[in-house]
């Protein structure tokens, strides 16, 4: 996991720098002196960080700072993170699709009722607070425009 | 002057000026724990409120609220691993490791105790300073900011990670983050620079999307994986006991304390800099106070001093910054050219006036940040156990909650869907730069400083050519970047050749 998420990650500057570098080249001297001086070396250390990474696979690195829990490792954390991201993707369409003011009670309450199995009053009951502080403070308070969701605008709604 | 301070405190205890001072302190409170909700956007929203109040008022309710939004936002980061501002975000290296612990009580009484002195130093010296300061500024040109933006990084790079692998992924960290920096429109040239037609990029990436990404959803993901609360499954009694402690911390550490106090203040002082960048090169001077490569190896597993740095450089910014606003109305962040909208909505001109003529409505503002922090410090504290009880709640019951706060957040940066994009994108790189090992801390700063560090250097080359190089200043903190990469090298072989010896 460790390896392989710096391989990816290194690989993946590496490729991005060096776009970004033909891209800049384009460029007049004043808008590509930055993105230059600083693209280079970049893609220069993350070719040096690949190629580490691939003659020494085994060589860790600790970043002074958070690190995932034991329970990530393994296919079982793999399945769960994926479950993780599953849940953010399903709220992303749902807000596109349905809206902020839908979107978030649905995920409050499918989250606690499929992913926390809690029961049915508690996950409804939570859903409505989440809910109604959303309302409260951000549309009757602060007016913030959140749009309405795709569907509400084709069937003409919104 | 004396005399002028006094009147200040009793202009700021007068009934209205007080009631609005509380208002503003109430609105802050929540924009500070809300993530996404940023003080500037708040103090814009709350702008046009003050036409009709005396400029003591005015300021009262602006700053009373402004100055109290680093304080709660360190609280979410704290609990949650979510950056409450963009100004708290160091906050969450150290902060919230210690709360997985079952050390929240802790990290929020030594950051709370931590940013009550960093304002208190913040407001003193902003009571003191403004003729010591006027000369300093002056000598600081873009050459100067362009270096303390590198020795910023240089700092950060070099002590995120442990080893020439660690300083090297530390160093691509932070080059990347300058290369995001540069996405957007040009300032020199006006180019539209890795826009891809966008109309959403030309602005560049905002800060707030991409620091709740690349900290929170790894957070929240590994959260889920674990399927237990923030704390695990620590002991309960664990939690409320550390607040004292956390308070005692701060005066165990007193003078690293005072010195990132310092560092937030001088930071403030410096246009453009910024709150952002303030806690970061606190949280590297923290991390460099470790005496031992052992000892450093804490930082980011929940070293309080990693709590105490940023706590109170990002409190103690907030006098910095109004002093050049104050003094020169030269705003020295986006807050404080807000403000300086709302010194001409209140008729008054900032400069020469304001230390003179203006004197008490000056020193009236000392006295709402001191007076600010107070009240919302105390509050804290008096609901500082249930706070922390939030880390033992069901993990199940706080990740839709976190979820919605992280995507409302998200959103209300620009009420553009692209944001939620940018931040489910840097969410990714995050939870990548974590199970790879690599420190995040020094993408953000380089993300922060990108745009000040483009428009110095080239302000720079086209006014010095290469002999800004040469500047007294410059070569000064040339040799201070220099030191900081040497530093935990030779920090790490002393340590090596000492284990060597005991062996």
């Amino acid at each position: 996991m460790h390896s392989k998420a710096s391989l990816i990650l290194g690989a993946g500057i590496m490729l991005l720098a060096g776009a970004a570098i033909i891209i800049a080249l384009d460029w007049p001297l004043k808008a590509k002196l930055f993105p230059l001086a600083i693209g280079i070396p970049v893609f220069v250390m993350a070719t040096v960080e690949v190629i580490w990474g691939v003659l020494d696979p085994a060589a860790r690195s600790e970043a002074m700072e958070f690190k995932l829990s034991e329970q990530a490792s393994g296919r079982p954390g793999a399945a769960r993170a994926l479950t993780a991201i599953a849940w953010m993707v399903g709220f992303l369409a749902a807000i596109a699709l349905l809206g902020y003011p839908i979107a978030i009670p649905l995920l409050v309450f499918l989250y606690l009722k499929l992913q926390g199995r809690e029961r049915w009053m508690l996950s409804a009951a939570v859903a409505l607070a989440v809910w109604g502080v959303f309302y409260a403070v951000f549309d009757e308070l602060l007016h913030l425009p959140f749009p309405a969701g795709w569907i509400q605008q084709w069937l003409g709604l919104a | 002057m004396i005399e002028a301070l006094f009147e200040g405190l009793l202009l700021v205890l007068q009934g209205k000026a007080l009631a609005f001072m509380l208002l503003g302190i109430g609105v802050g409170f929540w924009v500070g724990l809300l993530p996404g909700l940023g003080g500037a956007t708040t103090l814009a929203l709350m702008l046009p409120f003050i036409y009709s109040m005396t400029p003591v008022e005015g300021f009262a309710f602006l700053l009373g609220m402004h100055s109290v939004v680093a304080t709660t936002g360190d609280i979410t980061s704290v609990l949650f691993g979510i950056p409450g501002e963009g100004t708290t975000a160091a906050t969450i290296l150290d902060g919230h490791a210690m709360a997985k612990k079952g050390e929240a009580g802790r990290a929020l009484g030594a950051v709370l105790a931590s940013s009550l002195v960093g304002a208190l130093i913040g407001a003193a010296a902003l009571a003191l300073a403004v003729p010591v300061v006027r000369p300093l500024v002056l000598t600081f040109g873009s050459p100067e900011l362009f270096m303390i933006a590198i020795v910023g990084i240089a700092f950060i790079a070099s002590l995120s990670a442990q080893g020439g692998r660690g300083m090297l992924r530390g160093f691509l960290a932070g080059g990347v983050g300058l290369m995001v920096a540069t996405v957007g429109q040009d300032p020199q040239a006006g180019i539209a620079r890795y826009t891809f037609d966008s109309l959403y990029l030309w602005n560049g990436l905002d800060l707030v999307p991409v620091l709740i990404g690349i900290f929170a959803i790894p957070e929240i993901v590994d959260l889920i994986v674990r399927g237990t609360s923030i704390a695990g499954d620590l002991p309960r009694d664990r939690l409320s006991r550390g607040a004292l402690e956390g308070v005692k911390d701060t005066f165990r550490h007193f003078w690293l304390t005072i010195r990132c106090s310092l560092i937030g203040t001088f930071i403030g002082i410096m246009p453009g800099l910024g709150g952002a960048v303030a806690q970061w090169l606190a949280y590297g001077h923290a991390a460099q106070s470790a005496r031992t490569a052992e000892e450093r190896q804490g930082f980011g597993r929940g070293d309080v001093r990693g709590v105490l740095g940023p706590g109170a450089a990002n409190n103690s910014k907030e006098g910095g910054s109004l002093i050049p606003t104050v003094a020169f109305g030269v705003p020295g962040s986006s807050s404080m050219a807000i403000l300086l909208g709302g010194f001409f909505l209140l008729g008054l001109v900032p400069g020469p006036d304001m230390l003179t003529t203006h004197l008490p409505v000056t020193f009236s503002m000392v006295w709402t940040i001191v007076l600010a922090n107070i009240i919302t410090v105390i509050a804290c504290f008096l609901f500082l156990n249930h706070l922390a009880r939030i880390t033992v709640v069901r993990g199940h019951l706080l990740v839709p909650v976190i979820l919605v706060l992280v995507f409302v957040g998200s959103y209300t940066t620009n009420n553009h869907y692209g944001d939620i994009l940018v931040m489910l994108f840097f969410g990714a790189v995050g939870y990548l730069m974590v199970a790879g090992g690599w420190p995040r801390a020094p993408f953000v700063l380089g993300l922060v400083l990108g745009k000040i560090v483009e428009n110095n250097l080239y302000i720079s080359v086209a006014r010095y050519d290469a002999a800004w190089l040469t500047r007294p200043v410059v070569l000064v903190l040339m040799a201070l970047a220099v030191a900081a990469i040497l530093y935990p090298l030779i920090q790490a072989r002393r340590s090596v050749s000492s284990r060597e010896k005991h062996a």
